[in-house]
């Protein structure tokens, strides 16, 4: 996945506080605001959807029908927008045990997830439907991706009934592991002295965080990170910009119709953690505009990408929907230089460029 | 064979490769080649958004710009011909071969299809042949591509890394051996520098034979370390190789960022205290070694930090806070130092600005007789 970008305060929060010891206990405040108003709110929604999601693959499992079925792909298709909000914190306990790549293995460019996903249906692999089992297979047997494909991949139907008891009790397996990771990752940031406390209190001691602005940074960069990711990585690998440019098997999720409820998922979730950190207070008064106008552009975007549904392939041939994507694109650059070049520049950051990443 | 050289017969090309032409050092030489005044090459970016490679007198002061048509990565060199060849940073498709001194325009080297530069290269002894490190993305593969200096850079063949995402390469002292820092790191140009593997990667150091292509020597980290990136090198004035590493871990490990690889033994990751290891922030993204001063330094931007070694010991001598130090280069008995804040620290710690530049991840030094 995309490595985090890096900001830098070059004058520590200059803009919160006169001295550098006074702005670290402003952005401890600012990073506790965000750890319990988005992150630990965003993860519990992630682990009461999974295990709506657990509860609905076993009564499916149990009683197969069309209804129940529908019910299940619906619970799937919540667990993905609570993801798709809670996949935008890409560090602290979600980055342990490979978690972040168990969730979501994508993209699957050599379809070798897909093809062991197949492969464990084919062979009715017994170790798969043991969720802590599953838990040690290759990542793109156990997330969302594996799940999608059991719900609305080839064959799917047949979960309705009872031809094909092992591909429900797969599925369940995945959403059980789902559940497990949702759990562990909530339950983490709720320790007292676990990463939430390394975060919210930077300082000389604190390997991790040496002070307010690295904490800061750390947030700041989230945007910066999550917005290149949704345009450069999750839009342009279908959205090619011409028709014959794209690759609408290339999309995520397109098989459960769930690509731009994601990419809404993703906004929304910047929105909240920008609201909840109220990172716009700590701006001057001449500048609030800026805090009004990431709000208002984040929730523009939420409601482009919902206004995008159906298959991804006739989105794709409809010109006024590709407009639409045209349209969404250009939100995410416009919010792009809005925070990570006016903001940043607001509070004296300076956006990383030798590390922007991997290189 | 390995080698894919259907252009070039082998005979020429190992008259090409400048086989024997490679000079070993001896420290009383280093010391007097870094004590004269040389020039440093390194990419930037403007201001104004506008990307370029910039060569610097030893004061810092700017004496060449090109233009570049994206973000450039790493210089390399060639004291025969005089010219140098700045590269597109991963995932870029070009570039560019110049001469700082003006007597030839720009040349632009394209990658060829399927193919895209990593960022570093290096060219041979004689200066005939360039190699760059590229990514034949469909199949996940590290390259070296091979390029005919003297035929306006076309492309002669290629030759496997034997590890995925290749980043640094260097030539070693007897002028036939590449070594390789395989990153590990799957990318793709349709998902732009999204990182693919990170849960299976499988970094890898390698020595190559350049004339055949030959896997001489790979070697790979403990299980454990898969997610330590192998990415930077230089060569200490015993021959030894010093690697960086990057982590793509959890931020709450850390692991040890800085190696020695010697020929014929395994690589040795080098202890240092923890408060300048998590200074690093699990990123180093330059090493540079001054063999006249016996030192070895490594640079993190993300960690605002230049941690000096002691070549012989192994053992940090010195560690600085720098706001985003990235580019460094020996200079007599120190190193000189780029930032991404646009600063040129003198080995001194004289500091000048360029206002109008962001200086890039890497910076080369071209000695004076060049």
């Amino acid at each position: 996945m995309l490595k985090r970008f890096v900001l830098l305060l070059v004058f520590p929060l200059a803009l919160l506080g006169v001295f550098p010891a006074s702005a670290a206990v402003k952005a401890s405040e600012i990073i506790q605001r965000s750890i319990d108003g988005f992150v630990r709110p965003a993860y519990a929604s992630l682990h009461d959807h999974a295990r709506n999601l657990t509860g609905s693959m076993r009564k499916l499992c149990a009683s197969p029908s069309q209804a129940e079925l529908d019910v299940a792909r619906k619970a799937f298709d919540a667990t993905v927008y609570a993801w798709s909000s809670a996949e935008i914190i890409t560090f602290g306990p979600i980055k342990e045990n490979n978690r972040l790549e168990r969730m979501l293995f994508w993209p699957d460019r050599k379809s070798i997830g897909l093809r062991q996903v197949q492969a464990a249906m084919a062979d009715k692999d017994p170790t798969a439907t043991d969720p802590q089992r599953l838990a040690g297979k290759s990542v793109g047997m156990q997330g969302l991706g594996a799940l999608e494909f059991v719900l609305y991949g080839d064959g799917a139907d047949t979960l309705a009934g009872r031809d094909d008891p092992y591909r429900c009790a797969y599925g369940a397996a995945i959403a059980g592991n789902i559940e497990t990771m949702a759990d562990e990752v909530s339950d983490a940031w709720n320790k007292p002295d676990g990463f939430a406390a390394l975060w919210a209190n930077p300082g000389p001691q604190n390997a991790l965080y040496r002070d307010g602005n690295e904490a800061v940074t750390e947030l700041v960069g989230v945007f910066i990170n999550e917005l290149e990711m949704v345009r450069d990585v999750r839009l342009k690998a279908f959205f090619g910009g011409r028709p014959d440019a794209d690759r609408p098997k290339q999309a995520i999720y397109w098989r459960s119709r769930n690509t731009t409820r994601s990419l809404a998922g993703n906004l929304s979730g910047m929105d909240d953690l920008f609201q909840a950190s109220k990172l716009g207070d700590a701006l001057p008064s001449d500048a609030r505009w800026m805090a009004e106008s990431i709000h208002i552009q984040l929730v523009n975007g939420v409601t482009t990408a919902k206004s995008v549904q159906g298959p991804i392939d006739k989105t794709l041939s409809d010109p006024r929907l590709r407009d639409t994507l045209d349209h969404f694109a250009l939100i995410t650059s416009s919010l792009s230089t809005l925070i990570g070049t006016r903001l940043t520049a607001e509070f004296g950051l300076t956006a990383g460029f030798s590390s922007l990443d991997g290189d | 064979m390995i080698l894919k050289t259907s252009l070039i017969d082998r005979r020429d090309f190992l008259k090409a490769a400048g086989i024997g032409l490679a000079s070993a050092m001896t420290p009383t030489a280093w010391a007097a080649t870094l004590a004269a005044d040389a020039i440093f090459a390194t990419a930037f970016v403007k201001r104004d958004g506008s990307f370029g490679a910039a060569v610097l007198s030893e004061a810092g002061k700017v004496l060449h710009a090109i233009d570049l048509p994206d973000r450039g990565h790493d210089v390399t060199f060639d004291p025969i011909s005089k010219r140098s060849v700045v590269f597109a940073r991963q995932p870029g498709t070009f570039a560019v071969v110049f001469d700082h001194t003006g007597r030839a325009a720009p040349l632009t080297i394209a990658s060829i299809s399927g193919r895209h530069f990593f960022g570093h290269g290096v060219f041979s002894p004689d200066g005939a042949l360039l190699y760059a490190t590229e990514n034949d993305f469909d199949n996940a593969a590290g390259v070296v591509g091979i390029y005919d200096a003297r035929a306006k850079f076309s492309r002669v063949g290629e030759f496997p890394t034997y590890g995925m995402g290749p980043h640094e390469l260097l030539l070693l002292g007897d002028g036939r051996t590449i070594a390789v820092a395989n990153g590990g790191i799957e990318t793709h140009p349709d998902y732009g520098r999204a990182e693919l593997n990170i849960a299976t990667m499988k970094p890898s150091y390698v020595l190559i034979d350049r004339v055949t292509g030959d896997l001489i020597e790979k070697h790979e980290l403990p299980s454990a370390l898969h997610q330590l990136s192998i990415r930077h090198m230089d060569t200490d004035r015993s021959g030894t190789v010093w690697f960086g590493c990057q982590y793509r871990g959890p931020g709450t490990d850390s692991p040890l960022l800085v190696g020695r690889a010697a020929r014929g033994k395994e690589l040795q990751l080098l202890d240092m205290p923890s408060e300048i290891l998590s200074a690093l922030r699990n990123y180093i993204g330059s090493v540079s070694a001054n063999p006249a001063a016996g030192t070895v330094a490594v640079s993190s931007p993300e960690g605002n930090s230049l941690v000096v070694f002691d070549a012989a010991s192994g053992r940090a001598v010195s560690n600085r806070a720098l706001v985003e130090v990235c580019g460094l280069a020996p200079d007599r008995t120190g190193f000189m130092a780029t930032t991404g804040a646009g600063e040129i620290v003198e080995r001194s710690g004289m500091t000048r600005s360029e206002p109008d530049y962001v200086w890039d991840n890497h910076m080369l030094r071209i000695e004076p007789a060049a």
